[in-house]
């Protein structure tokens, strides 16, 4: 049993072999021919279809124009932020009222952490929108966004959490125990610190999630990149256009967060939980 | 404690440091422990040695109730072992417990994994605890790696650190679980130096192992375990040379043949 142990913090630590390595370079190649591929044709439906003519794209040349996508890139970053940090400490809590011996903890978090893990944000930021307001309870558009976000990530953040907690070597907490630490004292100093080693390239790559879940912000008119995009929208009459731009953006973000979490992986040695 | 006490629980009047009293143990239908009677003495040197699935680890484990037991007693100092709580825990960090597989923290420096208990179970400053910490690394040997991180040592030296921090703790006795069984050969001495040293020193030890060399040595009993229950017990040179059991004799023909 020890050795099972031992062997299992090696396969964690593990660093990508030569196997792997190959293995990603062919994904990746394989990948970047597609886009290629992809894009060749989307740009030559748009010539077919005239979305390429300069009426559609030129305002994309005046700096109000990208002063505007700015402040709502600012406002997805925002949102993303705090949602960000919202499903940290709430996914942390949940998870340790989740592996709690205590029925009273453990079951409702359980519950919870389902609950947000399975609805679909956009339902959870109509409830925000539409039936909390019913209850008296005023809240800015910011924070219709950005809680149902949070919630909703921290249920995901839950089970990676706790996917850590379980990748730590039993023999930890055998010795600490040996050494009369307490319970709490233990999932502090011991557990949690090599827990979180162990999630933080999942948790960078779920962020993805979040940076994604802001779109819907525009249930609330909240002023995100996206909503921004669709004002542009309807004063240039450029849909195809203002959405292309605002689809490399939206994948340039989310690409270089996916890349932050391979480095800090590679790096660490440690897997993506997905 | 000099080693001239160290004549084992016999001695009239002394309390055992260690006395399981029927002790009995399933894992579900496996029985592995049954109606196991144990006294340790006060600095004496326990060696047990039986075949794999005896019940060796187990036993040793229960001693600081990293397994609950189904019946039976276990004393410690002439004291119950607490069953849960804080008093456990007391228990526990006066019983160090040094792991075949080591199991030193693996996010913390090798001082911190000496310091950790004195500071965060005994509230030890840690000026003082740091002190005492790398008085020990120095006594088994390990001063100059202080600073790296547990994957950065050799299995040999990893050992030397978790009996270090063991020490830390000043227990009154040590369990050993097959310390020496995960290291590579040339690195089992470097290991047994520092056991037979705290042997000598008066500490009161169980250790598991099939070290023969060790346990004439140092021993001052041997207890020889097989289907959960302690078949046979003697001095060393008794048990090694005069096994009076079929058991013990078939498996120490089993391990000489190595
Ligand atoms: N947590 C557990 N759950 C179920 N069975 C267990 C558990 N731990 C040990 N066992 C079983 O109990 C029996 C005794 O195990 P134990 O580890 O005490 O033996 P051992 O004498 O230390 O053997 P070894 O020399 O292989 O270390 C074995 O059959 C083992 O498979
Ligand atoms: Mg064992």
């Amino acid at each position: 049993m020890s050795a099972q142990t031992t062997s299992m913090r090696d396969a964690l630590y593990e660093a990508p072999g030569p196997k792997t390595r190959r293995r990603i370079l062919i994904g990746t190649v394989i990948a970047g021919i597609l886009v290629c591929l992809l894009v060749f044709l989307v740009v030559r439906q748009f010539y077919v279809t005239g979305q390429l003519s300069p009426k559609y794209w030129s305002f994309f040349t005046r700096p109000t124009t990208w002063r505007f996508l700015w402040d709502g890139f600012l406002g997805t970053l925002k949102v993303a932020a705090v949602a960000g940090a919202i499903s940290l400490v709430l996914g942390l809590v949940l998870m340790l009222c989740r592996t709690s011996h205590l029925k009273a903890l453990n079951v409702p978090a359980r519950i919870v952490i389902e609950f947000f893990r399975g609805v679909p944000s956009l339902l959870l930021v109509y409830f925000f929108f539409l039936v909390v307001p019913q209850y008296g309870i005023k809240m800015s558009s910011f924070w219709m966004i950005t809680l149902p976000v949070g919630l909703a990530a921290s249920g995901v953040l839950a089970e990676v959490f706790r996917a850590g907690v379980n990748a730590v070597p039993k023999g930890q907490v055998e010795a600490a125990m040996s050494l009369g630490m307490r319970p709490s004292k233990i999932t502090f100093k011991i557990v949690l610190p090599q827990a979180i080693r162990f999630v933080i390239p999942s948790l960078i790559s779920q962020f993805v999630v979040v940076v994604k879940d802001t779109t819907v912000a525009y249930v609330v008119s909240y002023p995100d990149l996206l909503q921004n995009a669709r004002v542009l929208i309807s004063n240039y009459d450029a849909l195809v256009s203002t959405y292309f731009v605002i689809a490399v953006i939206y994948i340039i973000v989310n690409y270089l967060i996916n890349r932050a979490a391979v480095t800090v992986s590679r790096r660490t040695g440690v897997k993506i939980i997905k | 404690m000099s080693s001239e006490q160290n004549t084992g629980s016999e001695v009239a009047g002394q309390v055992p440091m260690i006395e399981l009293r029927h002790v009995e143990k399933h894992f579900g239908d496996l029985h592995v422990l049954r109606d196991i009677n144990l006294k340790v003495g006060k600095g004496e040197v326990l060696v047990v040695i039986g075949p794999s699935g005896s019940g060796k680890s187990t036993m040793c484990r229960t001693i600081n109730r990293l397994e609950t037991i189904d019946s039976g007693e276990i004393l410690i100092d002439g004291k119950p072992l607490p069953e849960e709580g804080r008093e456990l825990a007391a228990a526990r960090a006066e019983l160090g417990m040094v792991f075949q597989s080591f199991n030193l923290f693996a996010h913390r420096t090798i001082l911190d994994n000496v310091t950790m208990g004195p500071i965060e179970v005994q509230g030890v400053p840690r000026k003082e605890a740091e002190e005492s910490a790398m008085a020990l690394l120095e006594r088994v040997g390990v001063a100059e790696q202080a600073a790296k991180v547990p994957a950065q040592l050799s299995g040999g030296q990893q050992q030397r650190v978790a009996i270090a921090r063991s020490l830390a703790m000043h227990p009154k006795a040590m369990m050993f679980d097959e310390p020496t069984s995960a290291l590579d050969p040339e690195m089992i001495n470097e290991v047994l130096e520092v056991m037979v040293e705290l042997a000598r020193g008066g500490m009161t030890m169980v250790v598991v192992t099939h070290e023969m060399s060790f346990a004439r040595r140092v021993a001052n009993r041997v207890v020889f375990m097989a289907d959960g229950t302690i078949m046979e017990e003697g001095s060393p040179d008794e048990f090694f040379d005069h096994p009076t059991t079929e058991r013990a004799r078939d498996f120490l023909d089993s391990i000489k043949g190595h």
